[in-house]
């Protein structure tokens, strides 16, 4: 970005004064270092957990992570993985290997139910005709804004007691949702989950599915294809990019939740994912704090390795729709 | 072993099911055009052998299975006559027929009164009472009635939808409002006139041409598309959200929940823990408050002096916005120390974290653009978003964390803080600092004064602001001393004095906010990154051939064209900051004066049981978000309905 308002300026100054263009440029390049600065600065953080994690409790203790060298001189071991020994296994500590299961049965499956069930969703609000869709679409899509914690209670309540209804004037009750005994089980989450991610997925898939050309609608329609036809040929297969961007995003959502997985599973230890065994770890100071770095990066190492692989995608999943091109 | 059974099934339900599902009803609608009793056996049996399967599931009849079984065999053979018979009076008798069957079907196998262990089951034979059965008929005419008039008023349907509402009414009439204390004759007379009235309503329907099949095909299919996806959202978010803000007007334990009206937001908007202005006097004696009024004044002057010299009322520019953004930025500060509560905490988080991550992001974003390793930098700020709240918070922790003044300080903020300490208490260092700042400003003077001159008021502006930050520091170094430090009173010695990040209110906030900064920066970058690359290259050349400055073409062309991009960006992160809940709840749990409304809620809701209370904190967050929502839909509806 510096190099016409150099031009101008320099212009001026390259008359003038060869050392003060100097400075002046040099001066004119902050701006340059501030950026790998910042990036420094953001780094950071995430390599001292790094780094800490191969620490022994006594070394992370002694000293910070930038002494990691000097360790051995100092007479602890490193690197070293008995925290990531500690951290995994339950019968020596804190059981976060069986947490890390959970955290993959609830991602996987809350990631492929809300992909299907949007894409269906998608596809009618983009291309089949009827009335009041532009205002069910906004009003779906508007619930993008909604805070998760205003559906909690009653949701909490549905899959601990299921649902009843008790008709106002006859004083019979009716069953809406059996008690499934699901508070505390994994399929509450995923259910949640799912219905939580439809409006964010419905919007970005019906961006993209609404983008492919019209013409491939008409042809196909007049070779005598129906909705299901044209949804399963061709619009599942053009919209592969959209659904892996979808895909990633709602991936890393479910791996990283917190908040619904406390909410639902609550005190069924067995079940809880990796965020909250982790975060267990860190309310208890002291005795297991060494294991905290470890299990953080255990929980983290996964959506890193997605998020290297398929940033392509997650970024083209959080920039559509906010951005007109 | 359990969980990979689980996970396995859930999978294979996800996909199989939902699929074969899916693929199944589509294909389900398909016959109708070609091979319409098919069709209608086929969905014939499937909604009487559903019926059956719901009365199973409700404990209403006995031997289920064996009934559900009869009830699909009735149901496909009524449906497949229904799909044959042309004639009216024929499909009205073999409707009367076979609903009537179906009647008798549930008449028989409708649950009496038993027990099962324990739990008395009352069963559902309703005790025949005329004056229920008048009542219902006689709603169930007028409901008829009014479904054929709100229908269209076809002639021909007049009968299907009077039989419709007539069979609504009788099972409210002579069923619902009953004592279920009736024989099982009772229960046979209600069953098989329901039946056969329901029947009436499904066969009294004329036979479809190939254009209503067609339409029937072509109808259901926004049914079949939309359906899922709407059952979720009503199920998880809308119809729960409705039941929210009912439990908001109630009070007691969660088995016993009574009226008490607006009561649960009395006590929240007058508990002094969620907001409090006690100690608002005292923004009067804060140094920040006038440090931060000091700063909007000079940004003022500056922009006026810039903007008369270039003609405009006043000049937006790195020098002005940076001293005004400061200036706002302490001014907020300023307030929020001095405003407590948790609905005060929420909005400096909204405060701060729009602020630092819109303006961070944007600079990444501008810097960056083809930069060289543009992708290594954006690749690396935008990091942090892939790393879940609660890692993030135990990285921060890391950073944070303070040990005994005695031993080495682990925290890297502490390590330094307490470095800046030693060092103002050693001449050598003292001086060495204080002559680099010092040449630092002269450098920043000199350049101010040829930015002054070449008319670049940016780069003039910019560096003053970078100088009173500077001027700031080497007087505290010279002067009282900066750092973490303190000086032992009876010895003289200095001794260390780590700052106590997470537990100092109410700066703790601040630091709890940087982490989600860290991570919300990156999102602003993507976003902001995508946003200036579409911004229309010749715009920029023109500018720049009308003799722009780089700094100009960016204030006044790339800020403007990607405004509505900032807007998108804002509005987002206010929805995102304003249910925080992960980063304080692992970090303080709302210890500290930490807590924010997401915790709040949580904690009167799941630790308290308190579901009233609970509910009606959640109800203040969704009410905070509604502006959001507003402006989200008048964006919609400009871009889609025109």
């Amino acid at each position: 970005m510096t190099t016409t308002a150099t031009k101008t300026t320099e212009g001026v100054l390259t008359a003038r004064r060869p050392l003060g263009k100097r400075i002046y440029r040099f001066l004119r390049s902050i701006p340059t270092w501030f950026l790998w600065i910042l990036v420094i600065l953001w780094t950071v953080p995430t390599f001292s957990l790094f780094v800490n994690s191969f620490r022994t409790r006594d070394a992370q203790r002694a000293s910070g992570f930038w002494n990691a060298l000097s360790d051995n001189a100092n007479g602890y071991d490193f690197p070293t993985l008995d925290n990531y020994r500690d951290v995994l296994f339950p019968d020596v500590g804190a059981g976060v290997g069986n947490a890390l299961l959970n955290s993959a049965s609830i991602a996987i499956v809350a990631t492929i139910i809300p992909i299907a069930i949007a894409a269906f969703a998608a596809y009618a609000f983009a291309w089949i005709d009827f009335r009041g869709r532009e205002w069910l679409f906004i009003a779906t899509v508007a619930l993008l804004a909604v805070p998760s914690q205003v559906a909690l209670i009653p949701l909490l309540s549905a899959y601990s007691n299921g649902v009843a209804w008790t008709i106002p004037v006859l004083e019979k009750t009716v069953t809406l949702f059996p008690d499934m005994d699901l508070s505390g089980e994994i399929p509450s989450v995923w259910l949640t989950h799912t219905g939580f991610a439809m409006p964010f997925a419905i919007f970005l898939l019906h961006n993209y599915i609404a983008g492919l050309p019209k013409d491939l609608f008409e042809s196909a329609a007049i070779d005598g294809a129906d909705h299901f036809k044209v949804f399963w040929r061709l619009v599942l297969p053009l919209s592969v990019p959209v659904l892996a961007a979808f895909a990633i995003f709602q991936f890393l959502w479910t791996w990283n939740d917190y908040l619904i997985a406390l909410t639902m599973i609550g005190g069924n230890r067995a079940n809880l994912p990796g965020t909250i065994v982790v975060a267990s770890l860190a309310g208890e100071f002291g005795a297991r704090e060494h294991l905290l770095t470890a299990g953080a990066f255990v929980i983290t190492i996964g959506p890193l390795i997605v998020f290297f692989l398929l940033q392509r995608f997650f970024v083209r999943g959080i920039t559509a729709g906010s951005v007109k091109g | 072993m359990n969980r990979l059974v689980i996970t396995v099934l859930g999978i294979v339900a996800a996909v199989g099911g939902s699929a074969l599902v899916f693929i199944g009803i589509n294909k389900l609608f398909d016959l109708t055009e070609e091979r319409y009793p098919q069709y209608t056996a086929i969905a014939g049996g499937l909604l009487s052998g559903g019926v059956f399967a719901l009365l199973w599931g409700n404990r209403m009849i006995d031997s289920p299975v064996l009934v559900t079984v009869i009830a699909i065999v009735i149901g496909a053979a009524l449906g497949y006559a229904l799909g044959i018979f042309e004639p009216s009076t024929q499909r009205l008798a073999v409707g009367i027929g076979g609903g009537a069957a179906l009647g008798l079907l549930l008449g028989i196998f409708a649950q009496g009164p038993t027990t099962d262990g324990e739990t008395e089951i009352t069963g559902i034979l309703p005790s025949i009472d005329p004056v229920g059965i008048i009542v219902g008929i006689l709603i169930g005419a007028g409901l008829g009635f009014l479904i054929w008039v709100l229908t269209g008023r076809k002639a021909d349907r007049l009968l299907s939808r009077m039989a419709l509402g007539l069979a609504l009414g009788w099972l409210l009439g002579a069923w619902m409002a009953a004592e279920l204390t009736g024989s099982r004759a009772e229960v046979l007379i209600v069953a098989v006139i329901l039946g056969g009235l329901v029947g009436a309503a499904v066969g009294g329907r004329t036979h479809p041409d190939r254009v209503r099949r067609a339409d029937i095909s072509l109808g259901s299919r926004k049914y079949i598309f939309l359906t899922p996806a709407l059952v979720f959202v009503g199920a998880t978010l809308v119809i729960p959200l409705l039941r929210t803000i009912w439990l908001g007007f109630l009070t007691g334990n969660p088995n016993d929940l009574r009226w008490t009206g607006l009561s649960n937001y009395a006590d929240i908007f007058s508990d002094p823990g969620i907001i409090s202005f006690g100690k608002a006097g005292d923004i009067i004696g804060s140094r920040l408050f006038w440090v931060a009024v000091l700063l909007l004044v000079i940004g003022t002057v500056v922009g006026r002096v810039l903007g008369r010299r270039v003609g405009t009322g006043f000049s937006v520019n790195s020098g002005s916005l940076s001293l005004l953004g400061g200036g706002a930025i302490l001014f907020g500060f300023a307030v929020f120390t001095a405003v407590r509560g948790t609905i005060p905490n929420n909005l400096w988080w909204i405060f701060s974290v729009i602020i630092f991550a819109v303006s961070l992001g944007l600079a990444v974003a501008v810097l960056a653009d083809r930069a060289r390793g543009e992708n290594i930098a954006k690749s690396l700020i935008f990091l942090p978003m892939a790393i879940s709240f609660v890692g993030a918070s135990v990285i921060w922790r890391l950073i944070y964390v303070a040990r005994p003044p005695q031993d080495p300080q682990t925290g890297v903020f502490n390590s330094l803080w307490i470095m800046f300490g030693e060092w103002s208490n050693s001449t050598t260092a003292k001086t060495i600092v204080a002559s680099v700042l010092g040449l630092i400003i002269v450098a920043l003077l000199y350049l101010a004064w040829r930015g002054w001159q070449a008319e670049a008021n940016a780069v003039a502006a910019g560096s003053i602001a970078i100088i009173l930050v500077l001027g700031w520091l080497a007087y505290r170094f010279l002067g009282p001393g900066l750092g973490g430090f303190e000086i032992n009173e009876a010895t003289g010695d200095v001794v260390a004095k780590p700052v106590l990040f997470i537990q100092e209110a109410p700066w703790n906030n601040f630091w709890l906010m940087v982490v989600f900064i860290w991570i919300q920066t990156g999102f602003a970058m993507v976003i902001f990154s995508a946003a200036i690359k579409a911004v229309p290259e010749d715009l920029l050349e023109a500018a720049r051939i009308d003799g722009a400055t780089e700094s100009q073409t960016f204030w006044r062309v790339t800020v403007p064209q990607i405004f509505p991009t900032i807007g998108v960006v804002v509005t987002t992160l206010i929805v995102q900051t304003l249910k925080i809940f992960d980063i304080p709840k692992v970090m303080t749990n709302g210890n500290f004066d930490t807590q924010v409304l997401a915790n709040e809620m949580w904690e009167r809701a799941f630790t308290q049981l308190n579901f009233g209370l609970g509910s009606a904190v959640a109800v203040v967050l969704f009410v905070a978000v509604l502006p959001v929502m507003a402006i989200n839909i008048r964006r919609m509806q400009r871009e889609r309905l025109g």
